[in-house]
């Protein structure tokens, strides 16, 4: 059902007056949506208020839309600008690599973390882990660029810099992230990488 | 200068040039180091590709849903009105009145001319009362409620004259 009209068509449909499209848009998006937001806030329950900031703000700004890029770079540019928001009101602390007290919150992954040990094996929850410790920033250009299906030139006009720009962050927040990963496991990263 | 690194990225990445990616190549190849660092990089980009999104509470679309529709509904009842509807109504009122003041001048006797003002006044509001059918205090009703809307519309009329200057 979701998957039978594009992006634009449900657009179409909600500035009609079907709120049921932009429900069916919401379902379409709201895990990355949430993902993103996840980066920035490190819980889940700031995350989800993000993330439904992010909608209503989009519903509200929808007739604004002109089309020019894709829904969900249009969406991830308010998610980040939603986001960067929030962080600057509550002064969040944003972990960096060097600090080592710093509380990883990853309790947004299903199932408890630690009681399980099979999960806490996982080649994926380390990289979760370690996603969620980076700068928001960092976090945002991965999710970004494996899961966001976002060209570097669409990741530029969400973060508001050019595309070269972006490249040489990718790099430097891939080379964080592997940073991190070894340092997590030590031993272990033999295993995983 | 990229380093190993970064030239491997984009290699994987696809974002350099033929010549370029064919001298990388050749270095994975025959390089032990460029071997190695590029299966160590290869293995971190699948596991990113295969990263899971994390999944939001099950009510989260009712939620947004159900946070847009207070929203609507807290919207100002103004905002709600057209706009068209408010000034039709001025319009009628004030064709009404006009139309009153016509038949009630286009009625009178102007030629006695010694009448004072009270007199003219009520010779006016007579023929009025006898055109129309309006009694007394329904016609001041209604009089007085067209001076409350004429006085509504002017002040909406200067309130709107500040914003304008200042867009």
């Amino acid at each position: 059902m979701q998957n039978k009209f594009s992006d634009i068509e449900l657009i179409e449909q909600t500035l009609a007056g079907d709120q049921s499209a932009y429900a069916d848009l919401i379902k379409r998006h709201q895990r990355f949506v949430f993902t993103l937001a996840m980066r920035f806030t490190k819980n889940r329950e700031d995350a989800e208020e993000v993330a439904q900031d992010c909608f209503v703000k989009a519903y509200r700004n929808l007739s604004g839309f002109g089309g020019q890029s894709k829904f969900s770079t249009w969406l991830y540019t308010i998610v980040y600008t939603t986001s960067m928001t929030f962080l600057r009101k509550r002064r969040l602390d944003t972990s960096s690599i060097d600090d080592e007290h710093n509380a990883i919150q990853l309790e947004s992954k299903p199932g408890s973390m630690e009681n399980n040990l099979a999960e806490r094996k996982s080649q994926s929850y380390y990289v979760n882990q370690a996603i969620a410790q980076l700068l928001p920033d960092d976090a945002m250009i991965i999710t970004l660029f494996y899961k966001g299906e976002q060209s570097l030139e669409e990741i530029a006009a969400t973060l508001g810099m050019e595309a070269n720009n972006v490249k040489v962050k990718l790099f430097r927040a891939r080379q964080r992230l592997k940073e991190r990963l070894e340092h997590n496991l030590k031993h272990e990263t033999k295993e995983l990488i | 200068m990229n380093s190993i690194e970064e030239k491997l990225w984009n290699y994987i990445d696809g974002t350099c040039s033929p010549a370029e990616e064919q001298a990388i190549r050749n270095l994975i190849a025959a390089d032990e180091v460029y071997q190695r660092k590029y299966q160590e990089i290869l293995a971190l980009q699948k596991e990113l590709e295969t990263m899971e999104l994390d999944v939001p509470p099950m009510a989260f679309t009712y939620n947004v849903m159900e946070a847009i529709r207070t929203e609507e509904a807290q919207k100002p009842l103004k905002a709600t009105i057209d706009g068209r509807i408010i000034k039709g109504i001025a319009a009628f009122f004030l064709i009404t009145i006009a139309a009153l003041v016509v038949i009630a001048l286009y009625s009178s006797n102007w030629s006695a001319g010694s009448y004072s003002g009270i007199k003219l006044a009520n010779h006016v509001s007579a023929d009025i009362s006898l055109v129309t059918g309006y009694t007394g205090p329904a016609f001041k009703a209604f009089l007085f409620f067209d001076v409350v809307l004429a006085l509504f519309l002017f002040d909406s009329y200067l309130r709107k004259k500040p914003v304008i200057r200042q867009m």
